[in-house]
């Protein structure tokens, strides 16, 4: 069961460039191909992306969950630091707030805080309750400007 | 041409976006693309441990296809939110037994506007979406709020 002294707790935060490179990566992953070749030019070709109207190459909308990984030892560190039984661990909700655009180049700084814990009033097939965390995360770019908010749900099972 | 609020009524439906059946490679490359490496979506040591059957789609990897599946209709720029519950796992499909499992990993998103509205100076629209596999289970559902011209 995730540890509930830890909600209001501020994970350390972190600062990141958003690589080149990892855009495309990542857009090929979720555009479930295997090769960059067989995705939209504009996460990789920077004049493709300008013809299409836009500064620069911009990140697919849910590239915003690889800021949530890439520090911290990733999953496994804020599993850790939450007190959460891996293997009982499920996410179950996802929402991002885009308030600008984030494009390959700038360097974000990534703050996450433990927002709720608590336990469902309802209990699962087996009779328990089901553990609750909720993670908020705010992505600021390199002129301190807010671009996204992530609010992250997770249950253990 | 890109789509235009004047373009679209309340009810309408967005283009269907069906995925290639997914497969333990897809979700090697998702974890190391995101970063997330529960060994619940590629370690069967870690799956017998645990007692499930099989390794499972990340969630956020079903919510990423809703993502191609939007990007492809709108221009990502116009997008203010998306959201996303988890309904029920994904298994991959198993290569030595395609004709029985290519279904239930394959993912169509579908989604209908359900509201049109002004705020902040723009004009916005409100879409629910739903991702299905090729069996009919429910995989997630969510919505997505989005600005146009």
């Amino acid at each position: 069961m995730a540890d509930r002294s830890k909600l209001g707790m501020e994970f350390p935060a972190y600062t990141m460039t958003v690589e080149k490179s990892k855009i495309a990566e990542f857009a090929v992953a979720v555009g479930l191909k295997d090769d960059k070749a067989q995705i939209d030019p504009i996460y990789y070709d920077e004049e493709a992306a300008k013809r299409a109207g836009y500064e620069g190459i911009p990140v697919p909308p849910t590239f915003m969950t690889s800021f949530f990984f890439w520090t911290g030892e990733g999953l496994m560190g804020i599993v850790k630091a939450l007190g959460i039984d891996l293997s009982k661990l499920l996410h179950s909700e996802e929402e991002y707030e885009f308030l600008g655009n984030i494009y390959a180049g700038d360097v974000i700084t990534r703050k996450m805080k433990v927002a709720e814990m608590f336990e469902r009033g309802k209990r699962d097939r087996l009779g328990r309750f089901v553990d609750v965390t909720i993670l908020e995360t705010e992505i600021i770019n390199q002129r301190g400007e807010l671009v996204a908010k992530v609010r992250s749900t997770m249950m253990e099972r | 041409m890109a789509i235009t609020y004047d373009d679209v009524k309340i009810g309408d439906t967005i283009p269907t976006y069906t995925s290639a059946p997914i497969t333990r490679t897809h979700l090697v490359r998702y974890a190391g693309a995101s970063g997330d490496f529960n060994p619940l979506h590629h370690d069967e040591s870690f799956i017998k441990m645990i007692g499930m059957d099989n390794v499972i789609a990340h969630g956020i990897l079903i919510m990423g296809i809703a993502g191609e599946a939007i990007t492809s209709w709108i221009d990502q720029r116009n997008l203010r939110s998306f959201n996303a519950r988890f309904l029920s796992m994904t298994e991959p499909a198993d290569l030595n037994d395609m004709e029985h499992t290519t279904g239930r990993a394959t993912i169509t998103i579908s989604g209908k506007i359900v509201k049109k509205y002004e705020e902040n100076g723009e004009k916005r629209i409100k879409c629910d979406i739903v991702a299905k596999d090729a069996l009919g289970s429910r995989k997630l559902a969510g919505f997505f709020i989005a600005a146009l011209p």
